[in-house]
């Protein structure tokens, strides 16, 4: 096989963890929102299932999540329902996008919570006083404030995510280090190969460091100095 | 208007904050509460639009009763201002959009309806200028002349105030004090917590001295600076009229 070929393999590499790292991450910012906001709420029950969740997540390492979900959970299931998991197609790509996602839903969590409890408490009592719902004071008052607050840690959650993207290897996904591992095998030339996917990972990287100060330039408010 | 009848707060199972309070506000008629730190004045106040539950006794606002589980309270909050010791603006909105999201979100009102309604009420307490501007670009005294313009754009029927002013330079206190005047002269029914007594010497119509979450004395303007009935309230008084 010629270089061109080994760039190609490892380029489709790229774009698998792209594609497993985008996705965990939009999973891990939905549910991680709701388990946050949940943590934040007056209402016990809420704030128990949060913490249940966060620990449960939090607390077990990320490969053995992924058994979990890939190797176990089809075996709990009914057969017919275990059976379409193992065949689903591109089964290993869905696991690892979830169990991923899940994974860091829980750290998202905790930083939402950390940045909603940073807000005066005065906020949510302005916005209730205005007759807003909970909902909606949420929604408009204080997550619009807490995401602003918590974008730095969440840059690197979101880098996190994609270092983690690595560990679906384990379960046969073909992303970047998988790749660069079977061109070992081919040709190898393990520094090669090793030193191509540490470049592109270090790109993509930059790009998601750069997006994001981008992002946080855009959502900056004038005169407000964070930390008040 | 606001009727407070025996009304008992704990905070936990340990902590009265108050006490058989009895007192109300009639319409138009603005009431000064009083007391110590610590001795209940903004649970009472929060008591009053619910934004604490309250365990005895019951408080009437406009014929509605407040703790009635079956009350709509997000709407009964509306009809309510309530200003704060920190102004509480959202910091991410501009003025003009501080003023304008409840109005939309909860009173259901158009966009440019809201906005017309956010810009005269601007022009009323002075600050047309800034209406573009983020909270963190106005001074103290600005961002809580914005926070009582933000309560009058819901029309509400009472408007409450827990010490508008003593989170303020002293060179801004009058700024703020001028617009709260210029609704009371406008027959505005106010609670406000606050040790201005030159506001209450202008305005106020009665005033409540609380201590250690019960009200002590509950007296006419005039029969309460001529002659507090309570060592308490004397003492109180003496203390804070030295400055
Ligand atoms: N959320 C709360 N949980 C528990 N205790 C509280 C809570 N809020 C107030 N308290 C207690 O209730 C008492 C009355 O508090 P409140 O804030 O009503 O006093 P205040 O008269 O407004 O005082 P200040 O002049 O300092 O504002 C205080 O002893 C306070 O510690
Ligand atoms: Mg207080």
């Amino acid at each position: 096989m010629g270089t061109g070929t080994y760039l190609d393999l490892l380029l489709a590499g790229l774009v698998v963890t792209v594609e497993v790292s985008l996705l965990a991450w939009i999973i891990a910012l939905v549910t991680g929102s709701v388990v946050g906001v949940m943590r934040t709420l007056p209402s016990r029950t809420a704030s128990a299932i949060g913490f249940a969740y966060v620990e449960f997540f939090r607390n077990m390492p990320l490969l053995v999540q992924l058994f979990l979900w890939f190797f176990v959970l089809p075996e709990l299931l009914p057969k017919s329902a275990g059976l379409w998991l193992k065949q689903m197609p591109n089964a290993p790509f869905w696991t690892a996008a979830i169990g991923i996602g899940l994974f860091m839903s829980a750290r998202v969590a905790v930083q939402l919570q950390a940045g909603i409890g940073s807000l005066p408490r005065g906020q949510k009592l302005a916005a209730t006083a205005l007759g807003l719902t909970t909902v909606q004071t949420y929604r408009y008052v204080l997550l619009p404030m807490a995401f602003r607050i918590i974008l730095p840690p969440l840059t690197s959650e979101f880098l996190n995510t994609i270092k983690n993207s690595a560990v679906a290897i384990t379960i046969g996904l073909l992303e970047l280090t998988g790749e660069a591992r079977s061109m070992q095998e081919f040709s190898f030339q393990v520094f090669e190969a090793f030193t191509a996917a540490t470049v592109l990972y270090l790109l993509l990287n930059f790009v998601v460091v750069t997006a994001m100060r981008f992002l946080e330039r855009r959502v900056a408010i004038p005169g407000y100095i964070s930390g008040k | 208007m606001i009727e407070i009848n025996h009304v008992d707060k704990w905070y936990g199972p340990s902590f009265q904050a108050l006490k058989d309070c009895t007192t109300s506000v009639t319409k138009g008629e603005v009431v000064v509460v009083c007391g110590p730190s610590g001795s209940g004045k903004s649970t009472l106040i929060k008591c009053v639009n619910a934004l604490e539950p309250i365990q005895g006794g019951e408080i009437i606002l406009d014929g509605i009763k407040v703790n009635d589980p079956k009350t709509d309270l997000p709407k009964l909050r509306s009809r309510v201002g309530m200003v704060f010791q920190h102004f509480e603006l959202f910091p991410h909105l501009r003025i003009i959009d501080n003023l304008c999201l409840a109005q939309e979100k909860v009173l259901g009102r158009k966009h440019e309806e809201a906005l017309a309604k956010g810009k005269k009420l601007l022009d009323r307490v002075g600050l047309t200028e800034h209406a573009t501007k983020f909270p963190a670009q106005l001074s103290g005294g600005q961002q809580q002349r914005v926070a009582i313009a933000r309560a009058l754009a819901m029309d509400p029927i009472a408007m409450l105030f827990d010490e508008p002013t003593s989170a303020l330079d002293p060179e801004m206190i009058s700024e703020v004090l001028d617009v709260m005047v210029d609704l009371a002269r406008d027959g505005m029914t106010m609670m406000v917590v606050t040790h201005e007594m030159g506001f209450a010497n202008k305005v106020a119509d009665r005033v409540i001295f609380m201590d250690r979450g019960e009200i002590v004395e509950d007296a006419k303007k005039t029969d309460f600076f001529g002659k507090p009935r309570s060592d308490r309230a004397q003492k109180f008084l003496s203390k804070i009229l030295q400055h």
